[in-house]
């Protein structure tokens, strides 16, 4: 079978698991939302870009990290991961398959997490949506490979929730930081995107794409 | 079985690796976290031998098959199932029933099964799926969740989804557990059937008439260690209890 | 430990205290006071060093892990919380000249400057690497885990200050060092290397030793199964 269908077949496993239960996602924007009313109560709607890009990024990193742990409790709970790492196909793939499921469920709370945040704090994205979306896009994708890389790795040892995000969180400071300096220039100074910046967090997917997948395999060896 | 027995004669165990050879294991020894749960275990399996490994609990049983089946490797000693070491071509031929049913509770039994007959390229992975369901007797159960399934439903199904790849090498590990008297009959039938078509076995459990009456090799691990490896047909189910019970 | 390693041991840590001692005196007596910064300038014949032996230190977590990786044996793994232990030490030391430094410089204990910045998020991954080490509690889980974030977190070194590069630095330093400033920096750069290489040894050897009697324990049946 193709890599790419094994990958497809994988994702859709646990996105179908997802529409059935509905857990994580709702979860997950509700906790969003929350965070945005509460930092809201704190900042008023006075914001520039800097602010709407950091905001947005405690939604993402606390969502995100509970989207990774629920799709790998999946794996854990009758010892799942066993039986895919029986399967005759490459682990690196078992690792981009939970990985499109969890970009997938990250894609989804960024879409409602981000409109609400646009009017809880009169963000204006306006001036540069497509660099916008260029950039979150880009760095989500760099924080599910390390999510999903320490997911496995966390579940794998049974550790209690909360630790992901401690090891996750510091991991993936480099993104959260490029990815508002980048964003306030555009939004804040009407610059154009920075390429440079961009640049560092397509490195970023890059290395820890190849690492994660690499080594995928040594961590969920039961 | 007597005519395979007959044809090995002397000990079990005594031929020599080669391409008729499943598993092999040449003093595999496992440690975790520095404690030894297998310790020099040697032990040729041929091809379509039906193997019970026996023990107290803790003795290493579910381990030996976890080696057995490349997901945990050895800490020392060679470990060769149909000649590799590990990889995927190996894998292909293992299918595994463990402890755990390796199912998930918000699929249907038989997306859980389809799922594996796809990993593993099965043509027509559905339908086949279905077909191993409804041998297991649980067809019926087919579009439930696995999340309402009791024990030994859900134990037939694992075992659907470890034969749905026609696997040449079986690892069930307290297959039986939990099962009722029908299903445990319904489960050895089918066992015996997957050994007929040359399929070799290796099982663990602690019932001693069952095993003497299906397998026709029977390995006792004591805290780790092989202390026994006989043909079935030689032991007395008071012979083999003795030595189960003997354990210090 | 043999007699003769012993005397090695402790002649080692006396040289490195010695090289400690001059350096504060140089520090002290032989560099001029800066003109700018005064005297909180001499943090920083501290702070450079310690940065230095930091990422020595960190870079030390990633061999190790690497090692590991492809050797799994244990010492590998003692290498690694060792260097791990002192990366935190040394990045502690540099986050706390940092925020002297900006103190003089800038009146105020921290801003968000790149420097700092980067100290901070440095001293956070590793602070992660001790806390999730010590939430594991199997021994092999914990040393495949622990190879692996150590890997990570290295390789995630340059790309931290590649981002904070971007943030924008009120005050570009430029430092212009005078001769006695430059004895001096080589020396604390000295005694900084030694004592840190000296600490990494020294865990090292504890953790060793730990290792070897909980061998011992399991062997001789009392930390094992009944
Ligand atoms: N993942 C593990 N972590 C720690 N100890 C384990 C692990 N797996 C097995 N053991 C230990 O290995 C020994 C043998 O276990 P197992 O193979 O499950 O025995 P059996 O199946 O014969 O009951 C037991 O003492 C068990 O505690
Ligand atoms: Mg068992």
């Amino acid at each position: 079978m193709s890599a790419v269908r094994v990958v497809m077949l994988l994702a859709g496993k646990d996105l179908r698991i997802e529409a059935r239960g509905r857990q994580t996602l709702g979860l997950v924007v509700v906790l969003g939302i929350l965070i945005e009313v509460v930092l809201a109560l704190g900042l008023g709607q006075a914001s520039s870009g800097l602010r709407a890009t950091a905001i947005l990024w405690v939604t993402y990193l606390f969502g995100g990290v509970l989207c990774f742990e629920k799709t790998m409790a999946v794996e854990r709970q009758h010892g799942a991961m066993a039986g895919l790492l029986l399967a005759p196909v490459d682990r690196g793939l078992i690792y981009l398959g939970k990985l499109c499921a969890n970009l997938a469920l990250l894609g989804a709370l960024a879409a409602v997490v981000t409109p609400v945040g646009i009017v809880f704090f009169g963000f204006d994205l306006s001036a540069a949506p497509g660099a916008f979306a260029a950039v979150i896009g880009l760095s989500l994708v760099g924080y599910a490979a390390v999510g999903t890389l320490f997911s496995a790795v966390t579940s794998a040892s049974r550790l209690q929730g909360g630790l992901l995000a401690m090891v996750v969180f510091p991991l993936s400071l480099p993104l959260v930081i490029t990815s508002t300096q980048v964003l306030a220039g555009v939004m804040d100074r009407g610059e154009a995107l920075d390429m440079s910046g961009l640049g560092v967090i397509a490195v970023f997917d890059v290395i820890f794409l190849t690492a994660s997948w690499s080594v995928f395999e040594l961590v969920v060896e039961p | 079985m007597t005519t395979s027995a007959s044809i090995r004669l002397g000990r079990p165990g005594a031929r020599a690796g080669s391409a008729s050879t499943a598993v092999s294991l040449r003093g595999v020894s496992k440690s975790i976290d520095g404690r030894a749960v297998l310790s020099e275990v040697s032990v040729e399996l041929p091809r379509g031998s039906f193997v019970s490994v026996m023990g107290a609990n803790g003795a290493g049983k579910s381990t030996l098959l976890r080696v057995m089946s490349t997901l945990t490797g050895a800490t020392e000693g060679e470990v060769r199932i149909f000649g590799e070491s590990r990889g995927a071509a190996v894998r292909a031929k293992i299918g595994m029933v463990a402890h755990e049913t390796m199912l998930y509770d918000e699929l249907t039994a038989l997306e859980n099964v389809t799922l594996f007959a796809r990993l593993h390229g099965v043509p027509g992975a559905a339908s086949r799926a279905r077909l191993m369901l409804e041998q297991l007797g649980v067809g019926a159960v087919a579009h439930a969740a696995v999340r309402s399934m009791s024990r030994g439903v859900a134990q037939r199904v694992a075992l659907a989804r470890a034969l749905v790849h026609g696997p040449e090498l079986l690892l069930a590990d307290e297959v039986f557990a939990g099962l009722d008297v029908g299903s445990r009959e319904l489960v050895e039938g089918v066992l015996t059937e997957a050994w007929g078509k040359g399929c070799t076995i290796v099982t663990c459990g602690h019932d001693v008439e069952q095993s003497l009456r299906l397998s026709e090799r029977v390995l006792v691990l004591e805290r780790g260690r092989l202390v026994m490896d006989e043909w079935a047909h030689r032991l007395t189910a008071g012979s083999l209890r003795e030595r189960l019970g003997g354990r210090a | 430990m043999g007699g003769t390693r012993r005397i090695a041991v402790a002649g080692y840590w006396v040289l490195s205290l010695a090289a400690l001692a001059g350096a504060a005196w140089l520090a002290a007596y032989y560099a001029p006071v800066d003109a700018d910064m005064g005297v909180i300038q001499k943090v920083f014949y501290f702070h450079l060093p310690a940065a230095l032996c930091m990422f020595g230190a960190c870079g030390l977590v990633f061999v190790a892990g690497v090692g590991y990786l492809w050797q799994r044996e244990g010492w590998w793994d003692d290498l690694s919380h060792a260097s791990a232990r002192v990366a935190v030490l040394l990045s502690s030391v540099v986050l706390l000249t940092g925020m002297i430094w900006g103190k003089q410089a800038w009146g105020t204990w921290w801003t968000w400057s790149p420097r700092l910045t980067f100290s901070l998020v440095l001293w956070l991954l590793y602070v992660a690497y001790l806390v999730l080490r010590a939430s594991i509690g199997s021994e092999q889980k914990r040393a495949v885990v622990c190879a692996v974030y150590g890997i990570v977190a290295f390789l995630d070194v340059p790309l931290v200050y590649l981002s904070t590069k971007l943030m924008p630095d009120i005050h570009p330093e430029s430092i212009e060092l005078e001769r006695p400033m430059w004895v001096t920096l080589g020396a604390w750069m000295a005694a900084v290397t030694l004592l840190s290489a000296g600490l990494v040894a020294a865990r090292y050897r504890v953790a060793r030793l730990e290792r070897a009697h909980e061998e011992w324990a399991l062997r001789t049946g009392m930390g094992g199964p009944a």
